[in-house]
């Protein structure tokens, strides 16, 4: 199970324009509405921000995974967005966020989302990974640094 | 040998349902009784826990969720069994998948233990670490994996 067979490039932000937290979780949702991927955002927003309520979803090394289960999608979307000044997500190391990973499915798919989220967590782990995900020009090269990788 | 005991192991998502199908196919024409296991995967939720991606409560909250799915999917296959008057027992287990699987399939001296179809593997580590794989590879009694839904679909139908 591939996570590049979900992400697509209409589902990136390259550039995200976001100071806060939460107005990029937003503004990432915004792209996968206009990408389609949304049945409805209201749902998925307020979905996503009482998972932030819980807990700071930046897991370090400069990376956030807001997520959560919600109606608000059919199966399952992941969505990217890149912010090369950094975005306060009060992470656990206490650095700002450069790389957010927002993933959602419908409750009915929880398991395909745990897998996919771990195999995330993996691919993190990784230097390099990480790293040409910071230099990619382009939407383009962010789905081929999935697929060299997966 | 008589075929007794069938063991499949389903994973919640759709395509058990092929699989589940399958099984009640084989139980049905070997006269044999069948045992559903699901098996709510802890290992994983504990590994999104270590790598701070869920917090404590979050964790709680999945386990009951996948718990509550299980249930529902296992009270499934158990209708779709007794409409095709095949004796079938739901077992929900919580753990590491194939640990679990493999344990109670030996533990039921299962003759055939029935599972779905392999996922497509990239690299040998995606092979190692593969629950499915690894169910394969360490059962000890003769593994089923269930392909062509088609005709499955097709051979289910059929039973009376």
């Amino acid at each position: 199970m591939k996570i590049s067979a979900f992400l697509q490039k209409e589902s990136c932000v390259l550039d995200l324009q976001s100071s806060t937290k939460e107005e990029a979780i937003i503004e990432i949702i915004n792209q996968l509405v206009r990408a389609g991927k949304v049945l409805d955002k209201h749902r998925l927003v307020n979905d996503i921000m009482v998972r932030e309520k819980l807990g700071s979803t930046g897991i370090g090394h400069k990376i956030a995974i807001p997520h959560s289960p919600t109606e608000g999608v059919e199966g399952f979307v992941i969505g990217f967005g890149r912010c090369a000044a950094g975005i306060d997500f009060n992470s656990i190391d206490a650095d700002k966020v450069n790389l957010i990973f927002l993933m959602a499915t419908n409750p009915a798919e929880l398991n395909i989302y745990l897998k996919l989220l771990a195999k995330l967590s993996k691919l993190l782990n990784e230097e390099s990974f990480r790293d040409e995900l910071i230099a990619a020009r382009s939407t383009d090269e962010i789905i081929n640094i999935f697929q060299k990788y997966e | 040998m008589a075929v007794k005991n069938i063991v499949v192991s389903l994973a919640g998502a759709p395509a058990s349902l092929v699989t589940a199908k399958y099984a009640i196919y084989l139980a049905k024409i070997l006269q044999a009784k069948l045992t559903a296991v699901y098996v709510v995967n802890e290992k994983i939720l504990q590994e999104l826990f270590k790598s701070r991606i869920f917090v404590e409560v979050e964790v709680r909250v999945y386990e009951r969720d996948l718990e509550e799915q299980g249930r529902l999917f296992l009270e499934r296959v158990k209708k779709m069994a007794a409409n095709k008057t095949v004796e079938c027992e739901g077992v929900l287990l919580r753990g590491t998948v194939h640990t679990e699987v493999v344990n109670k399939a030996r533990e039921l001296c299962a003759d055939i233990l029935v599972m779905g179809e392999l996922k497509e593997m990239l690299s040998r580590k995606e092979i190692f670490y593969d629950e499915g794989e690894r169910i394969f590879r360490e059962a000890t009694c003769p593994v089923i994996v269930v392909k062509n839904p088609a005709e499955v679909e097709r051979l289910y139908k059929e039973l009376i």
